[in-house]
Formats: C-alpha cells, structure tokens, sequence
C-alpha cells in the first residue's frame, strides 16, 4: 500500500503548496537589493522600462527620450496620486516582486520605501556624478546612509498668492503683502472685520504646519549613526503651534475646509478667502478659481521675523528605482535626463504641469513668460527663483512620516475640542517614538 | 457474513458499486472549480492573514539596512491595535453609527415594504424599482453625489436651510458620522426592503381573508400578521446590516477629500487598509482584520440569539 490515491496526492500538492504560499506571503521587504551584485547595463539589446506615475501626460515627455535613445523604451502607467492609492499599489506590487522599473515617489515617502527595501541606491549607479546638477537641499532629501535612493524630479517653493483688492480693501498699502508673520496676523484680523478669511489653516493636512516649522528653522528627525533622534519641541516648532494656536482662537483662519477643496474654490472664487500660502504648483491650482484671471498676484510668503528662512518647500516628489528593476543603470539614465535636460524639464512643464524643476535655476521656458491670470506678473523669476534659494537645508525625512503626519492631523482635529496645537506637537513626538520601536527602529529624543 | 450469501451479493452489487464510486466522484469534481477557487479566494487568504497577524519584522540600522528578521510574535500586534486609541475608537464609531442606523434603515425599509404590499398602493412595481434603484449605484458614486449636497457654497441645501434660519454643517466633527450614515441608509433601504417585499409575498392569502373575516384593519394586520411572518426576513437584514456597519470603508475614504473631519482611521476597515498599505505594516493590519472579524461574528452571534430567545 505504498501507492497514493489521486485524491491524497491532491490533497498533499494542495497543502504543499499552500504552505509554499504561506512562507512566501510571510512578511514582504525582508530582503535588500542594495547588498547584491551590480546589474550591468544591458549590452546592445534594447530595454524596455516602466515607469509609475501621476504626472499627466507623462508618456508624451517619455516619448521625446525614446525618440533620442533608441536602445530604450519608457513606457509609463499612470497610479492614483501618493496614498491617495498610487503607493498602495507601488507596496503591493513590490510586495508581490511585479514592480515597475521607476515608481514617482514623494520626497518625504522615499524613506518610507527604504525601510521595506523598495528601492535602489543610485550612488552604486553613478548617481553621485549627477549631483552638482540638483538642488542641494533636494539631494540632502533624497541621500541616507551614503546612499541615494531617488531623482529629485520637482518640488514646491512655497510663497503667497494673494487677491490685492481684497487685501486692499482691509487696509493693506497698494501693492504690498505681509512681510512677517506677525504682520499676516494683523492683516487678517482686519480682513474679519471684512467677512474674509486670509488663509486656511488645514487640520486634517499638517504636512502645511510641517513645511511652515521648517521655514521657522525646524528638523523634526535626525538619522544618527546610533539611530533616530527626534526634537518636535524645539523653538521653532513651538512657536509656529503657538502662533497658529492664537490664530485659530481668534478665528483668523478657516478650519472648516482645507485649499484646493471645492468649497475653497467656491470662497476663494466669492473673496472670502484672500490668499494662499503654498508651493509653486500652486499656481495652476489658483488659476482654476471661477473668475480669478488678473485679480491674483504672488507675493514671498511672510517670514518668522529675524530667525528661520525665507521660504520653504512643501511637496515635492523624485523618480525612483524601484527594487525589482532589472535595468537599474537606464533607469536613472532616463530619470537624470527627464530632471535635467531643457527639453525634458519644457515637456514636464508643457504636458504634465510639473512642480518647480529641481535643478537650480532652472524655470523652464513656459515659465518665464508673464503670466496672464496672475496680472501680467513674471511670478516664477521674481519670486519663486529666490524662495528656491532660501531653504531650510537641515530638514530630512524619516521612515514612518506618513504616520506621523497622520499621528499630528489627528492631535490638530482635537484643536475644535479644545486640544491646543502645541500640546498636540508634544504628544504626537511620544507617539512617532513609539511608532518607530513598533517598527524595530532605535530611536531618542534630543538631548536625552 | 455468511459465505452463501457473499456472491448474491458480489453479482447482484457489481455493477452498482461501480456506480456509486462514480456518482460519489461526480459532486465532487463538479464543485472543484468553485472549491478551487473558493480556497485560493477566501480560505488560503484567511489562513495567510491569520498566520500574518503573528507576524512580527525586527530591524536593525536606521532602515533595517543591518539586517531584518521575522519572527514568530504571539499576540504583540493583537496588543499594538488594541492600544491604538484610534482603532478602538473607530469600532466604538461604528457600535454609535450601527445603534442608530441600523433600526432606523430597517424600520423605514419595513415600512415601505408594509406600504407597497398594501391594497391602497398605487403602482407598486414603479415604487419597488424606485427604492431599489438606489442600490444600484455604487457606493463610491453615490459619496460623490451626495458630498456635492454637503459641501457649502456648492449645495442648495445650504440656500433653502437659510431660508428657515439654519445654518447646518454637514460636514463637522460631530456631523459626518450621521451625513454617512444618511448616504448608507439612501443606498440600502430599498435593498432591505426588497427583501422584506419578497418574504411578505409569501405569506398565504387565506390569513389575509380570515384576518379580514375576523373584522381586522390595515394596521392590526400589520401588527398581528405581516409583522410576526417576516420576522426571519428582518432577523436577515439585520444580520446583514451590521456585518455592513462593521465593514464601513468606501463612504468614509471618498468624503475625506471633503472633510477634513474624516482621520485615515475612521472606521476599522479603514484603519486596517491604513495600516497595511500606507504604513506597510500588513503584520498588524492582519491582526486588525481578524479583530474585526471576531467583533462582526460577535455581533451576529449576540443579534440572532437575542432574537431567537424573544420568539420563545
């Protein structure tokens, strides 16, 4: 009776296989690329790589390159933007070893995708020959541990776009704008008496409160070689929560609703919200409000009196290798050339409506002309190319920083309960420490 | 056995036998597609979540770049979801939202059934599609529709409150629960009562007649008939309900772009889709979404109890 019946063999193949599957399903990321041997740049035959993005239009610039390197097709698929669903499917398709050659990976997600191997370091590929052609604060954004694990391939400056009449109208001085925070406060107390609000201030989205504590001089984490260390109750974080903290008591700024959101095109379009301080690509954004053309200007966005920085960046995202890329080399050959190249950055520009090059400097043509809806001003020259020159370099990002903004949006959603934004700061630091130990992380608070 | 009987037995049972080896293969080779794919789908899923959810990476360096193990963690990422204040609070959200919208969706759904079954209605079958069709919008689609009736400055509804003096907000902390809600109960009402259509039409005629007979109105009718010979339908749709109210997940993700009320852990679902896929960690996602499968049997077994005692 050594025979097996057809029915136990079956049934034997089955649980064989579903015990296969079980320890491959086991836990994804466990194993790193960046510690096995270099893959050689394919030798002759043509390539053909993927890239994952939420840029429009982005096949029409992929074109331009491979009408030029005919060794290489880039095709691209377009992916819901971020974790609106976009690295949802990047996790799960390198979860599953499918992943595309180059994924579009926010600048503070890349650690994110470090942390379960996703990505490739660049500097193994020669990306360090690329890196006098970026933003130095940019490539500090995308360099950890000695390696670099994604292309900068836009980012936000961020400055004021502003309505002047409304401004006027509550005794601003023609053609002026707040020149420091302080002012901003003042400014908008008169415009209350006008049924206006300046600004929003978005609970739910606290990667703005983020961007505006890095202006104040903020660097939330810190890798050290024993680890993390963290300080969110620095001065300048605290101050930023007090000030807004005042602000929102006072009912300075809308909370109902954060920008960009349908009803803030529909008080924007009405005059009940004046201006906006956001990155550069906020620019397409105000030209989407009813009615807008020549009554929005750009203005720098108030600064923190003496200390911090003139500007600050918010958003912003790279061109990625993704881990399961088995041509490595021509990817970051089409990344550096799409980020650099004139008629690479002209086409982000022109079809995909990109965020400010990362390459200083640089405009892009499109962009040096005068813009019509903004009153004929040449915004981008005059007020975005010096922001991109007044940075914050310290800031880094951190492996859980969607959490952790997570962690913080919901400490400032408290804020209507009487929760105040710096109490929210402190609670939301002890929270990121333990998110970080959850995760197998080291980490220590600064000065502790 | 008796050996004069065995070969009466072998003629007479020969070829049957071989029959009924062949017709007791024959369930079974025509339910294996479905059973191939029904453990592949839902079995083997299960398994891999629950072995999942014991799961537990340990890294060293600042990413792990010193190495990563996976190790076997008894109940740590049972113990990390439950002290996630978040995720215990999105089910108590859920127990606050199920309480109030689930009697108020199967009451409303009985009544329309009570209504459309009785003589007086005027075009049933019109009112029956009517309902219904609700349900068949998605529900995504149907959050989008409605979001534009919350949002001020978009929605008339805001223009015809004013009219009355109110100034409502759809939208606050405290109100989206019960905007959801409102979307929830639009979208399925009619499928409940479609169910409750289809159980009262079973009800024989002859009650109606005695009942009639026996000098009874509409409303004793009702009470004393329809009301106690539907009762598996309703018991049905509550089962069903909260299982629902549990598994809360499309409504909350889409109003988040429109209130900023909405945190990414919401409701459970949302919570455990969170966990796994904006903050890679499927091992505590795992045990998320066996947590909610153990309160959602819970909930079902403690419903169908409560109500088969009350029948007693």
């Amino acid at each position: 009776m050594a025979q097996f019946t057809r029915r136990q063999l079956l049934g034997g193949g089955m649980s064989a296989a579903a015990l296969a599957l079980l320890t491959a399903c086991a836990s994804p990321g466990m194993t790193s690329v960046n510690s096995g041997a270099l893959i050689p740049a394919a030798a002759g035959e043509k390539v053909t790589l993927t890239y994952w993005s939420w840029l429009k239009d982005l096949q029409k610039v992929a074109d331009i390159f491979n009408r030029a390197h005919p060794n290489i097709e880039v095709r691209v698929s377009w992916i819901p933007q971020g974790n609106a669903g976009g690295y949802q499917k990047l996790y799960s398709a390198l979860a599953a070893g499918a992943a595309p050659d180059l994924g579009q990976i926010e600048l503070r997600t890349i650690p994110e995708f470090i942390l379960v191997n996703g990505l490739v370091d660049l500097s193994r590929y020669g990306a360090n020959e690329f890196a006098h052609l970026f933003d130095p604060t940019l490539w500090n954004q995308v360099s950890y541990t000695g390696g670099v694990y994604g292309i900068p391939q836009d980012s936000g400056p961020m400055a004021m776009f502003y309505q002047p009449a409304i401004l006027e109208a509550a005794g601003a001085a023609a053609g002026t704008t707040p020149r420091t925070w302080d002012d901003w406060a003042a400014l908008a107390t008169a415009l209350r008496g006008q049924n206006a609000y300046i600004d929003c201030f978005p609970l739910a989205d606290s990667s703005v409160f983020a961007s505006l504590a890095t202006q104040a001089g903020a660097a939330w984490l810190r890798p050290e070689a024993d680890g993390w260390v963290i300080n969110m109750t620095d001065d300048a974080t605290l101050n930023t929560a007090r000030f807004f903290d005042a602000a929102i008591d006072e009912d300075l700024v809308e909370t109902g609703f954060g920008a960009y959101s349908p009803a803030w095109f529909s008080a924007a379009a009405s005059g009940s919200i004046a201006s906006v301080v956001t990155g550069s690509w906020g620019d397409a954004l105000v030209e989407g409000v009813g009615g807008g053309s020549g009554k929005w200007r750009v203005a720098p966005m108030p600064v923190w009196g003496e200390t911090g920085y003139g500007s600050s960046y918010l958003g912003g995202s790279t061109a990625a290798v993704m881990a399961s890329s088995r041509h490595p080399k021509e990817a970051l050959e089409f990344a550096v050339w799409m980020t650099t190249s004139k008629e690479g950055i002209d086409a982000l520009i022109e079809n995909s409506g990109i965020g400010w090059s990362a390459a200083p400097g640089v405009v892009g043509s499109p962009r040096e002309v005068p813009s019509e809806f903004f009153s004929g001003q040449s915004y981008n020259q005059d007020v975005f190319v010096p922001a991109t020159q007044q940075q914050n370099a310290d800031w880094s990002w951190w492996p859980v920083t969607q959490q952790s903004f997570n962690i913080l949006s919901d400490g400032f959603r408290k804020k209507a309960s009487g929760t105040s934004l710096v109490d929210s700061v402190a609670t939301a630091e002890q929270q990121i420490m333990t998110v970080f130990r959850n995760k197998g992380l080291s980490i220590r608070k600064e000065n502790a | 056995m008796s050996t004069v009987t065995r070969p009466e037995i072998r003629s007479s049972s020969r070829l049957p036998s071989k029959r009924t080896g062949a017709m007791a293969r024959a369930p079974w080779i025509l339910l294996a597609p479905f059973l191939a794919l029904f453990i592949l789908t839902f079995i083997l899923p299960i398994l891999v979540a629950v072995f999942s959810s014991f799961q537990k990476v340990t890294r060293l360096g600042l990413f792990g770049e010193q190495g990563t193990t996976s190790g076997f963690a008894w109940f740590a990422n049972y113990s990390q979801a439950l002290s996630d204040g978040n995720f215990i609070a999105s089910i108590g959200r859920m127990f606050l939202f199920g309480i109030v919208q689930v009697p108020v969706m199967i009451v409303l759904a009985t009544m329309l059934a009570l209504l459309l079954e009785s003589g007086a209605a005027r075009w049933p079958g019109l009112f029956r599609a009517a309902y219904f069709l609700p349900y068949g919008v998605p529900g995504v689609i149907a959050t989008i529709l409605w979001s534009f009736l919350y949002i001020p400055g978009l929605s008339p509804l805001f223009d015809i409150a004013a009219l009355v003096g109110l100034e409502p907000d759809f939208l606050g902390p405290n109100t989206v629960l019960w905007s959801i809600a409102n979307i929830v109960t639009w979208s399925y009402t009619g499928y409940n009562m479609l169910i409750i259509v289809a159980q009262l039409k079973s009800i024989p005629v002859e009650l109606y007649e005695a009942a009639k007979v026996d000098g009874a109105g509409p409303v004793r009718v009702a009470l004393s008939i329809q009301l106690p010979l539907i009762k598996p339908a309703l018991i049905l749709t509550g089962v069903f309900s909260i299982i629902g109210t549990l598994q809360l997940f499309a409504e909350a993700q889409v109003l988040t772009t429109v209130a900023p009320s909405i945190d990414s852990q919401y409701t459970p679902n949302l919570s455990a889709y969170t966990t796994a896929f904006a903050y890679n960690d499927y091992n505590v996602a795992a045990a998320q979404a066996v947590l909610i499968a153990l309160v959602a049997f819970a909930l079902s077994f403690t419903f169908l109890t409560l109500s088969n005692r009350k029948s007693k």
